[in-house]
């Protein structure tokens, strides 16, 4: 697994083989990165969108800038500071950051008193939100590739987001069952043309439902599954379709039910993700069946984690005063954004930011030629996990932790030491706590 | 420098010490000899009445990873409470990790043990107990559903090949001890099998839980692990589930074996209830063979939450989820995890007799040194209820009074009332310090000799036993004062302990090819570099003593 570094620098590639991919949760842990000296890093393994595009993206470093002049490290580290420690409302989010990052990220937030959460974490919302009402059923994706002779994928191709979701966790037959088949259902939603050829081997059912009401999809087959030939149509979705599934529900021995909630469009998709937990819960008083809530792109999943450990409830929480309070509704950042009167976003993991409000008062910590429709007060360019230093990161399935190991030196400061630095450069406070 | 704790009462009984009044000298984080007249210690603390113990080692609490995460997210009422307010979160039954780290140091304790760690979310739980301040931690692995061992079991490899996987798989998750919970039975659900009996050949591999279990026994005795495999056993919560306790001491025939949270698994099916206490058949099997030791899972009363990586047995008591909300994951090909909320109701029937069943084992069980002081936290109670369930066992008119209480019924169920034993200070030091240390291994602590570790707790000895073990006046960890009168004045990181126990590499070869067939990961990502462990500076390695147990 190590590096193949020659030991003088030569003008060929350095070629790292099994390397971690952090960026879209899957954990895929496979791929070969070819190194083209200074710091190039292109992606020869595997055709996936995400990690070609994101490897890519690999600019030279570039020093940090206060209100839009270069300036030292130290010098931006104490202008942050001082930006943050004047704030009556600050917002600490984007978080796309590993463990550390988001330790550090977690802990100077505690500092400030900020609100904190992940750019991405409307998906994560969807499905906990449930999972607090309700509780679920869910599964992980070793079991999904070993055990499930049935997978109904509900709405919108997964694979959108998590590329070689299919090729990795699905095409490969179920080890732990006899016989090992598999047959894969697309509820209310298209397969890509990706997933239709990683998937050539298998019997792919595709019932096009209209996918805004996968959830009424998902009810149907519920009622449907005492008695098949009770079913009524749904989203679109004949009767006779919906009977023949239910009827396949019940007899399939590990059912997999996967969804990618951020992929669900229109208000309240988390009922739909209910009714989808729902059909789960159902289906397991006939035989084996559960849920695969997919969304995991830039350690959003990680990242609520470590939140969740350290502070007892997840991300979109507020550590203004008190005990943690958290409102998945008031401390959404893009609502708390309009209210928030400096705001750190940390985005390691891509050199991309959401447009921010015209005269928002913005620490941004993010890889070098993030581009800005307004110049931040503070911007300090930061290297990207598992690129320019190891990282842990989480898989979507919220189970396994992985560890990135770091490729290229760029000479950039990771999200950790630049958000400890911020901290420390605040006054001072006694013990915490 | 040098620190003297003066004319303090010692309860350590790794020692032979029983109240016997002397010093304590602490230079550079350890217990040293008496330095002689001529040295002057730079700090003095007059300790003249009080009594002194050890630091509090927990050898069973639920304090990391993924169920624990479920677990807080399902319990999110109490994360609104504000009692014991802090910044960095609460909790009684789910606390944060900070919260976690505080409560047991105001209490004593210097170590706890996550019991229950998967393989694969083994660097989840390292991640999240290195966020755990002020004790040291360490995890136990769950092993006996792994779809790997089974194979293993079918293709009849013999005993050197499980132990070499057994050794591979603790070296990579940094692990301390071998658990097995419900050995069989989490596969079999994973194939709709709500029920598997000893002897029943599992699906798919076709190996029964006692070939499991015995082999799991046996690998844990041929690497030489200190602690014994640590069993959470079959039928949990089942009346009636005393005969498959029996029947796993039995099948482990001699080798050494800890049955945890027996409490839950000391059930008969007697009665005009048709549930009855068997504690007293449990409590003379333990007490007849050496080779047993137990943790209890005390049940007390009010809101918590079950966690368990029993999905079989979880997947049964949802119904009984208080709030009514649950959560079942089938993780990775090597276990699962099952999150129920529950509420123990003191004038509930079932409820009380748990209770009593608990309190029955703890007083009929001889040897404090083979019985452990454990609520399975948060499954049975909070661990912040240990200083009630001390007073308990040391107070026999306060049992009495507290039985009263409860449902009606239960005196006739129970014998509670007429067990008169009250647990002495040097039998809880026992049960709490220097049993734990010696079961785990960890020959530097849980005792007060020279070269001992300076973990130290000082007590005012209050007739009030719950209040004297809430609040110590002193805690020591690392020769560092962290708490005082219950308050934490510093804080410190604690470290990570593990074995290391020697294994024919050559199993790895075989086992890089199914990771890459099956897990889709590869063998070198799955192991866990030290660097990895509190950053590189965690790690504490037990030795393991091949053949000696």
């Amino acid at each position: 697994m190590a590096s193949d570094r020659p030991p003088h620098s030569v003008a060929r590639p350095v070629v790292h083989r099994d390397v971690v991919c952090p960026f879209c949760g899957l954990g895929c842990d496979d791929l070969t990165v070819e190194e083209e000296p200074p710091a190039t890093l292109a992606v020869r393994s595997t055709d996936c969108p995400v990690a070609i595009e994101r490897f890519s993206r690999t600019l030279a470093a570039e020093p940090p800038r206060v209100a839009g002049v270069p300036v030292p490290l130290a010098e931006a580290v104490d202008a942050a500071a001082a930006v943050l420690g004047a704030a009556q409302a600050p917002l600490v989010a984007g978080l796309g950051t590993d463990v550390e990052g988001a330790r550090s990220a977690l802990a100077l937030a505690g500092r400030l008193g900020a609100v904190v959460d992940h750019a991405l974490s409307d998906g994560l919302y969807r499905n906990l939100a449930v999972l607090q009402r309700t509780g679920w059923i869910a599964t992980t994706l070793a079991e999904l590739r070993n055990r499930c002779d049935l997978l109904l994928v509900a709405g919108p191709d997964p694979a959108a987001l998590h590329p070689r979701l299919f090729e990795r966790w699905v095409a490969p037959a179920p080890a732990f069952q006899t016989p090992p088949s598999r047959e894969v259902v697309f509820l209310c939603g298209e397969p890509l043309d990706t997933t239709r050829a990683a998937l050539s081997g298998l019997p792919v059912t595709v019932l096009a439902g209209d996918p805004a009401k996968s959830g009424d999809a998902a009810a149907a087959l519920a009622a449907a599954l005492p008695d098949p030939s009770r079913a009524s149509g749904a989203a679109g979705i004949a009767a006779g379709d919906i009977a023949a599934l239910a009827e396949r529900l019940v007899t399939a021995r590990y059912t997999v039910v996967a969804w990618s909630a951020a992929a669900f469009d229109g208000p309240h998709a988390d009922l739909t993700v209910e009714r989808l937990v729902r059909l789960v819960r159902d289906a397991n008083r006939h035989t084996r069946c559960a849920g695969l809530p997919l969304a995991g792109d830039d350690n959003v999943i990680g990242v609520n984690q470590v939140c969740t450990w350290r502070f007892g409830v997840p991300l979109r929480t507020s550590l203004a005063g008190g005990i943690p309070l958290h409102d998945p509704h008031r401390f959404d950042w893009a609502r708390y954004m309009a209210v928030a009167d400096a705001v750190v976003w940390v985005s390691a993991f891509r050199p991309e930011v959401p447009a921010f409000p015209a005269g928002q008062t913005i620490v941004a910590l993010a890889p070098p030629g993030t581009a800005f429709a307004d110049e931040p007060a503070v911007f300090i360019p930061v290297g990207t996990p598992g690129i320019d230093h190891p990282a842990h990161v989480f898989r979507s399935d919220t189970v396994v932790a992985l560890r990135a190991r770091g490729l290229i030196d760029r000479n950039l400061p990771d999200a950790a030491t630049v958000l400890k630095a911020i901290a420390a450069a605040l006054p001072q406070e006694g013990l915490p706590c | 420098m040098l620190m003297k704790l003066a004319g303090g009462r010692l309860y350590d009984p790794a020692n032979g010490r029983d109240g016997a009044v002397g010093d304590l000298f602490v230079r550079d984080g350890r217990i040293v000899a008496d330095p002689g007249p001529g040295a002057a210690p730079d700090e003095v603390h007059d300790l003249s009445g009080r009594v002194v113990m050890a630091g509090a080692i927990d050898i069973h609490s639920h304090i990391a990873g993924g169920k624990v995460n479920i677990a807080r997210l399902l319990m999110a009422e109490e994360h609104r409470a504000a009692e014991g307010a802090c910044g960095c979160g609460v909790g009684l039954a789910t606390p944060s990790t900070h919260a976690t780290g505080c409560r047991y140091a105001q209490m004593g304790y210097t170590a706890a043990f996550e019991p229950a760690m998967l393989p694969s979310n083994a660097r989840h739980a390292h991640l999240e107990m290195a966020d755990i301040p002020l004790i040291d931690t360490g995890g136990y692995l769950v092993l006996g559903n792994d779809d790997l061992l089974l194979e293993i079991l079918a293709s009849g490899a013999g005993e050197d090949a499980v132990a070499d996987y057994v050794g591979f798989m603790l070296n990579a998750t940094r692990s301390l001890a071998v658990k097995a919970v419900n050995p069989g039975g989490i596969n079999a659900f994973k194939y709709n099998r709500r029920r598997l009996d000893v002897d029943e050949n599992g699906p798919f591999h076709a190996i029964t839980p006692r070939r499991i279990l015995t082999a799991l026994a046996g690998a844990v005795q041929r690497l030489g692990i200190p602690h014994p495999l640590h069993l959470h056993g079959f039928n949990l919560g089942v009346p009636g589930n005393v005969e498959a306790t029996l029947d796993s001491i039995a099948a482990v025939d001699g080798l050494r074996l800890h049955l945890t949270h027996v409490q839950f698994h000391a059930y008969g099916a007697e009665g005009d209830r048709k549930f009855s206490s068997a504690a007293a058949r449990v409590a003379e099997a333990v007490n007849h063979r050496p080779n047993i030791s137990v943790d209890v899972g005390q049940i007390m009363f009010g809101q918590t939450v079950t966690a368990s990586a029993d999905t079989m047995a979880q997947m049964n008591n949802a119904g009984l989820a208080h709030p009514k909300k649950w959560v079942m994951m089938d993780i990775e090909c090597d276990a699962g995890c099952g999150v129920v909320p529950f509420r123990y109701r003191d004038k509930a029937f079932v409820n009380a007799l748990q209770w009593a069943i608990g309190l029955e084992l703890f007083l009929l069980i001889e040897d404090p040194w083979r019985v452990f002081l454990t609520t399975d936290h948060p499954n049975g109670a909070p661990f912040t209820s240990y200083p009630e369930l001390i007073r308990l066992l040391m107070d026999r008119d306060y049992r009495l009074a507290r039985l009263a209480e409860l449902h009606p019924a239960l005196p006739e169920h129970t014998i509670l009332g007429s067990l008169t034993r009250e647990y002495s200070l040097g039998e809880i030091a026992t049960m709490t310090r220097a049993a734990p240390a010696r079961i785990l291994g960890l020959t530097d602590r849980g005792h007060l000799g020279p070269g001992a570790v300076a973990d130290i707790t000082v007590y005012t000895d209050r007739p009030d036993r719950r209040a004297m073990f809430e609040k110590p006046d002193l805690v020591f960890k690392d020769g560092r004062l962290i708490v005082r009168d219950g308050v934490v004045v510093a804080f410190l990181q604690g470290r990570t302990h593990v074995v290391e126990p020697a294994y024919d590499p050559t199993i790895e070869s075989w086992m890089a090819r199914r990771f890459d067939e099956r897990m889709g990961q590869r063998l070198t990502h799955f192991r866990i570099a030290e660097e990895e462990i509190r950053g590189g500076t965690g790690l504490i390695r037990h030795a393991c003593q091949p053949g000696s147990f």
